[in-house]
This record gives C-alpha cells, structure tokens and sequence, in this order.
C-alpha cells in the first residue's frame, strides 16, 4: 500500500455479535443492512468469521465462503482481505460465553476516512478513541437526577 | 472447519485475549423494552441540549 492510500484509510473497528445458544433468529435482516452500510460507502467490509465454542471452550472458526448458502454476501465474502489471523480468533474468542456462536465483523470507517485524513495532515495523532454504551449515559443521567433530588 | 492458510502462522492484530463488554451486555440481555431510558437517552444526546456542569 502506498503512502497516499495509507493516509487516505479510514479507521478500522472491530466487533463480535455473540448469539447465545437457542437465541439466534437470522431473518436477514443483518444482512440487509450491513449491505446497506457497503452500498452506501459508509463502510468497507475488510473480513468476517463466524466463531462457535462448545460448552469445554473449544473454539471452531468458519469462514464466510463455509457457508452453505451465501446469498447476497456473496459480493462482500469476494473483497475480504482476510486481516485476522489464527491467534486473533483465539483472542476474540476469549469474550464468548460457552455454547454461543459470534460473527466477527472487521471494517474500515470510509465515512471517517476524509476527517482522519485532514487531521493527520494538520499534525494530529490518534491519542485515544472508544465507544460510549446507552447505559453509560443512562448510568450518568440517573446520577445526575439523583443528585438533584438530594439537592431540593 | 479450518481457517484459511493465509491466517496461519501471521501476526495477529488484536493482541489481547478480548474480554465480554458487560455494560453492553446487560443492554442487549432479553427483557421488557426500557421505552422511558430509550427517550431520556435520546434527549440527552440531542443536539443543542448541554448538560455539562462545573
């Protein structure tokens, strides 16, 4: 990759969805919708396993293309770049609870790529990023409304 | 099924074993639909409404 496309690459997220045993309900809604987040250019797929630990913690992986019948993935599972390695699966196994099965989803924010961009050509470094959870903000709200209600 | 050989044998990118976000965890968990916390959430991030205090 050259230094230009280096520059112009949006960050990089992870993510693991685990569905624990007996509760998964696949309409393809998933589907539909990551492809709409492609299609659109929000983001690009860069690789996707599905990981499945039995109830001793032995871990299996599959790749997308094991599937029996693809479907409209057919399109992203032909443009994977196959970023993870066999240690990352064991490492982001170890987040699964016994008996789940996890899809892992890697992809690159394109919608962020042209602000990280001109950050980096302004002198800016990546220090810190993350994720705020609902109920962190829940968390805070209800602190502050019990604070105020101490206070009247 | 065995992964690609590709995966084999490389460097991994992730680095740590990853451990289960249980905040998200807890919001996720079956359960009756917390309509009130999904408004308050809402108003809290809508933009204009500052909630910072010092």
């Amino acid at each position: 990759m050259t230094n230009t496309a280096l520059d112009e690459l949006g960050p990089v997220d992870y993510l693991v969805v685990e569905f624990p045993a007996g509760a998964s309900n696949f309409t393809g809604e998933m589907v539909e919708e990551l492809l709409s987040l492609v299609d659109a250019g929000t983001i690009r797929v860069i690789d996707v396993l599905i990981l499945t630990k039995d109830e001793n913690g032995s871990i299996e992986a599959a790749e997308l293309s094991d599937l029996a019948d693809l479907g409209p993935l057919q399109t992203i599972e032909a443009q994977l770049a196959e970023l993870l390695a066999e240690d990352d699966v064991v490492n982001l196994a170890a987040a699964m609870d016994p008996g789940s099965t996890a899809g892992v989803l890697i992809w690159e924010n394109l919608w962020a790529a042209p602000f990280a961009s001109a950050a980096r050509r302004a002198g800016g470094q990546l220090i810190a990023n993350g994720r705020i959870p609902i109920q962190a903000i829940i968390a805070s709200i209800e602190a502050d409304d019990d604070s105020l209600s101490e206070g009247e | 099924m065995p992964l690609r050989p590709a995966r084999i044998g490389r460097v991994g990118v992730i680095g740590h074993p990853v451990a289960k976000t249980a905040v998200v965890a807890k919001a996720v968990t079956p359960g009756p639909a917390p309509i009130a916390k999904t408004a308050v959430v809402a108003a809290a991030v809508t933009p204009g409404r500052r909630r910072r205090r010092i």
